[in-house]
């Protein structure tokens, strides 16, 4: 699920692929045999998405307007879990910390692919970078976070090597304080492999020409990138950026295994809304919240749908340009 | 025009002031370029290193060779940490739900794309959109509902979610591996008396072989280490993922065992390097060009 999530081709791709009728006359045999097996061919895919995806989907939305321990009766409630839910410091903070992710962690992985992927243009090596570091992407994040969680801890290696090069009190990484720093700074390690591999293979697609006449006038690696490359690049940036908007909104993993010594969840302080929504019903020492839960689930829902349509009518608007 | 022969000298001249600029700067910035592989490549080693010393020369001595190999670390991930249990239960959720995936996306791809009719276009987009839909609008439902039939703490339960969730990525790939095939070949197909569902299992289906292993092993390394669903639906039963979490909960009661976790994060590791090792070049290629077009 999670690599499937995070490396959809370009989404729009897809929908302008809309089946055209069959080329054979429309009454051939032929053709009547396909109407007939179309239902056989599609129900099973039809039915067990509905039943996993859709319909629990569309049951949220009822969901979220009640409340409900997910046993016993339901209660409607109309909008009180929305209300609740913004009145609710946990939830802000949550919300906060997602925003900051998807902005501050987005700036980040993009400065640094971009950074790579201009340094490692027609550099030595660049098949066997690109090739180590993009593996990260295909481990669990859960391995990927422990380990993090070991580099950084109290006594872990960044510290020792921070002591070793004269830092008399390095940092309590994994502290209230720095782990939600420490916790950005893991994802957007994992992330910047994958968006500088993408990065360079849209690099690679831009035709020599454009450098030459940049060269033989005179442009500066700068002006290069900032002329040439960058709005080269427009289209494959905007779809990084859904990408990236939408694995951020969901990521989980690289916070739950922060939970550290407190018990199953990690501090609130660090929560993020994917965090907030399972623990409002699965969280083991309260009482479960569906309510609150499908409510928080649904703002994820409609950011993620925002972030995509937003990205992508970015492409659009470069690509008819 | 005679205002660029006037100028051409010059920007050939700072070009060349640029190459020479480049090529003091760019062996400067090898480094720089090579860190974050060389940050990769040494967390891995350390990682698989430290899965070979004791706990006490993992922490005072993070650097160097294990002075003894200690092989007993992974027996011990293996069954003090569940490793065991969990790896079987990862392997075959793996492979159900990799195989229930193609046998049930793939039709209804070849359907949509290669058949037309009223509504496929409409379909083809509900089933894409999934690919939106974050896991926590779904897994309130289906808790319930798997709860009352039954499915809760059962692997089968987790492999119909695995395919449902995994069908709109599946549909999406295959659909553009279909549309590849030239329509002759199914014309031809059909002159010669195949039905319809011949010409697909026997015909169409071996064309996109390449695109049905794309998915199975983007599917694979999914579900290896899926934490989310595993965690709400599993309250007993391990995968890979939990038996992790697990032990590195127990940590807090029975003390730091770091090498033994390290051992186990090795064996989930080492079947993705592998599987990297063969297939990495082509997966790398697949999704470089899945961007850049």
């Amino acid at each position: 699920m999670t690599i499937a999530s995070k490396v959809p081709p370009v989404l729009d791709k897809a929908v302008e692929r809309a089946p055209r009728a069959h080329r054979a006359g429309e009454g051939s045999p032929w053709v009547r045999s396909q109407r007939r097996s179309r239902f056989a061919f599609i129900a099973p895919a039809l039915a067990i998405y509905a039943a996993i995806v859709i319909v629990p989907t569309l049951y949220t939305v009822w969901i979220s307007f009640t409340s409900w321990a997910g046993i016993g009766p339901m209660q409607f409630v109309g909008l009180q879990n929305y209300t609740r839910m913004f009145r609710d410091p946990v939830f802000l903070e949550s919300f906060r910390n997602t925003i900051v992710i998807l902005v501050g962690g987005g700036i980040l992985v993009f400065a640094l692919s971009f950074t790579l992927t201009m340094l490692l243009q027609n550099m030595w090596g660049r098949r066997a970078v690109r090739m180590v570091i993009f593996f990260p992407t295909i481990v669990p994040a859960v391995v990927v976070s422990m380990l993090w969680g070991f580099l950084f801890n109290q006594d872990g290696l960044i510290n020792q090597v921070l002591r070793f090069i004269g830092v008399k009190n390095p940092p309590l990484w994994l502290g209230t304080d720095l782990l939600f720093t420490t916790i950005v700074l893991g994802m957007v390690w994992l992330a910047s492999g994958m968006y500088t591999v993408i990065l360079m293979a849209a690099a690679d697609g831009i035709p020599k020409e454009l450098y030459e006449v940049a060269d033989i006038e005179g442009a500066s690696m700068w002006q290069k990138f900032r002329y040439v490359t960058f709005p080269m690049m427009a289209d494959v940036i905007g779809v990084c950026a859904a990408l990236w908007a939408i694995g951020a909104l969901k990521a989980f993993e690289f916070f739950l295994t922060f939970a550290g010594t407190t018990g199953m969840l990690p501090p609130r302080r660090v929560w993020n809304f994917a965090l907030y929504s399972y623990a409002s019903a699965f969280a083991p020492e309260s009482i479960p919240n569906f309510g609150i839960s499908a409510a928080s689930g649904l703002v994820v829902l409609l950011l993620t749908g925002v972030f995509t349509v937003l990205s992508l009518r970015v492409v659009r608007e470069k690509v008819s340009r | 025009m005679s205002a660029i022969d006037a100028s051409t000298p010059r920007p050939v001249v700072r070009s060349r002031a640029a190459r020479a600029r480049a090529a003091v700067v760019r062996p400067l910035l090898l480094p720089f370029a090579w860190s974050l592989a060389a940050f990769d490549v040494f967390v891995i080693s350390w990682m698989f290193l430290g899965s070979f010393k004791t706990t006490r020369e993992l922490l005072l001595e993070p650097f160097g060779l294990p002075r003894e190999w200690m092989f007993v670390n992974y027996a011990e991930a293996w069954r003090a940490a569940h490793l065991g249990d969990g790896v079987l239960n990862s392997v075959i959720l793996v492979l159900a739900s990799g195989v229930l995936i193609l046998v049930i996306a793939a039709p209804a791809a070849y359907a949509l794309s290669r058949f037309g009719g009223r509504g496929s276009g409409a379909l083809s987009v509900l089933f894409i959109l999934g690919l939106g839909v974050p896991v926590q609008t779904m897994v309130l439902p289906l808790y319930v509902m798997f709860r009352q039939v039954g499915l809760i703490d059962s692997i089968l339960g987790l492999v119909i979610i695995n395919v449902g969730v995994g069908i709109p990525y599946a549909f999406f790939l295959l659909t553009a591996f279909f549309r590849s095939i030239p329509h002759e070949i199914e014309e031809s197909a059909a002159i010669d008396g195949a039905s319809t569902s011949y010409t697909f299992w026997r015909i169409s289906l071996p064309l996109v072989r390449s695109g049905l292993i794309t998915v199975f092993v983007l599917q694979a390394i999914g579900h290896w280490g899926e934490t989310f669903f595993a965690l709400v639906m599993l309250p007993t039963q391990e995968t890979v993922s939990l038996s992790l979490l697990n032990f590195m909960q127990s940590m807090q009661a029975s003390g730091a065992r770091y090498s033994v976790l390290f051992a186990g994060l090795s064996i989930v590791v080492i079947p993705l390097l592998v599987l990297y090792i063969w297939l990495g070049s082509r997966m790398i290629e697949g999704i470089a060009q899945g961007y850049s077009k």
